[in-house]
């Protein structure tokens, strides 16, 4: 469905916006047009408010690159938190579930993954800010947090290059059956590295 | 031509991954009897769904796709072999991804290329049994000619005049290798030395194996992959984006590797 001449401008330009948000089609960005439309002025004002909001106030952590309203982040201010272990992790969001697993050391932000084929290379990440943090603070271990996806590995391999000439221990999340995986669709790579895994009760 | 069929069955490698929506992904496969083609796996991204391992890029897989409107959609997918080697070292992984963006960018959409999915499996085989670095380059060579722009290396690409046994111009443009009277007319390329000349040649006649148990040393491997890499940018008229990771990737320390 395409709008027709007759789409007064300002909603035209409201889809075209939402079109452009990761995820949303053209059908999509026309319904959520269609219901900020319908919904309340105070509504739609604080719907723009917030966006507005989002980019004067929140700002990359400028030792962790964590998205932070304070700077530095509250992890990297936290004096109780535990500065010898950095857990790298691909986006802001993972940290939340790192968080949720009780991992009280600190964090760096990469926002990306090396993707060779779409061009995202190392200068596309936040390395250099990692390596200058693994000279001034004094880091015993970096855990690579990435996911276990051909890009996430890759990117941990080549942190761990960069890394282990500084005398740095590198470590990375153990790999294997995620729960209420099925062992009958488990792919062979996966499952043999559960294999190798393994643990005694 | 008849009605195709509404649901087909083939075997490919995976080569690249792009997410779509929320949970979807579409890939891009070369295949051995569609050739490459572009396909949704729906909720792949989720942590339950059956097919995520047997999609990772790089993997060979069977698959069975149900042809869509607009895009063919992943109904099975079924991991031959996953390359374990090969994504658990930098090095290879870099090749393997730079042989999987050159396939993508050599072929059209549903247009199999005769030979193309046998050398990318030979290929990745050889890197996966610890086939050193340069059968990338064999890669280079074969899929050039398959797709019909074959070096000329046994004389000259302009006159035809035999060559020397001596360092040459190999040039791009010309399509091979120039005699010293047509290097006017050549518009540029690279002096090479007469050993990589033979390696080249040997990359045309020998198999796979027999290439990649040559003993290159790294100067020679250098030559070569900077000889290819002009011609590979000729063919596409752009940098593959792979060939800046390898070149990253060559620059790191060398080192252990993880755990
Ligand atoms: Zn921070
Ligand atoms: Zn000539």
């Amino acid at each position: 469905m395409s709008e027709g001449a007759g789409t007064p401008e300002p909603i035209t330009r409201l889809i075209e916006a939402f079109h452009k948000l990761p995820g949303i089609g053209p059908k999509s960005a026309q319904r959520l047009a269609y219901h900020v439309l319908r919904t309340p002025p105070q509504e739609a004002e604080a719907l723009a408010a917030a966006l507005r909001d989002v980019k004067a106030r929140i700002r990359f952590c400028s030792v962790c690159l964590n998205i932070t309203e304070s700077d530095p982040c509250s992890y990297c201010q936290d004096a109780r938190r535990d500065a010898s272990t950095i857990c790298v992790v691909e986006q802001a969001l993972d940290i939340l579930a790192i968080e949720r697993i009780g991992f009280r050391g600190r964090y760096h932000v990469l926002h990306g993954v090396l993707n060779p084929i779409e061009g995202v290379g190392p200068e596309e990440l936040h390395l250099k800010e990692l390596l200058q943090r693994l000279g001034n603070e004094e880091v015993k271990e970096v855990i690579m947090a990435t996911n276990p996806s051909l890009e996430g590995e890759a990117t941990a391999m080549y942190v761990h290059r960069l890394v282990a000439p500084l005398g740095v221990r590198v470590s990375r999340l153990a790999r294997g059956l995620p729960s209420g995986a099925d062992l009958e669709f488990t792919d062979d790579l996966t499952l043999s590295r559960a294999l190798e895994g393994r643990q005694d009760f | 031509m008849g009605e195709r069929p509404r649901v087909y069955k083939t075997e490919g490698i995976i080569l690249r991954r792009r997410n779509l929506g929320e949970a979807d992904s579409i890939f891009t496969v070369y295949s051995d009897r569609e050739g490459k083609f572009d396909a949704v796996a729906r909720g792949v991204r989720k942590a339950r769904s059956h097919m995520r391992g047997h999609l990772e890029p790089l993997t060979r897989t069977r698959m069975m796709i149900a042809r869509g409107r607009s895009i063919d959609v992943f109904t099975q997918a079924e991991t031959v072999t996953s390359y374990r080697a090969i994504r658990e070292d930098l090095e290879r992984a870099a090749g393997a991804v730079y042989c999987a963006e050159l396939a993508d960018r050599f072929t059209a959409e549903h247009a199999p290329q005769d030979g193309l999915y046998a050398l990318l499996i030979d290929t990745f085989d050889a890197l996966e049994a610890g086939a050193p670095l340069h059968t990338v380059r064999f890669f280079e060579v074969s899929l050039v000619a398959l797709a019909g722009y074959e070096l000329q290396l046994d004389a000259c690409a302009l006159c035809g005049a035999r060559l020397p046994e001596a360092d040459t111009l190999l040039s791009a443009t010309a399509g091979g290798l120039v005699c010293g009277p047509c290097r006017a007319g050549a518009g540029g390329g690279r002096v090479v030395s007469i050993r990589a000349v033979k390696v080249l040649r040997h990359a045309g006649r020998a198999g796979i194996d027999s290439f990649a148990a040559l003993d290159l040393g790294e100067a020679l491997a250098r030559e070569l992959q900077a000889a290819l890499g002009d011609v590979i940018r000729h063919l596409l008229e752009r940098e593959p984006s792979a060939g800046r990771f390898v070149d990253d990737v060559s620059r790191l320390p060398v080192g252990a590797t993880l755990p």
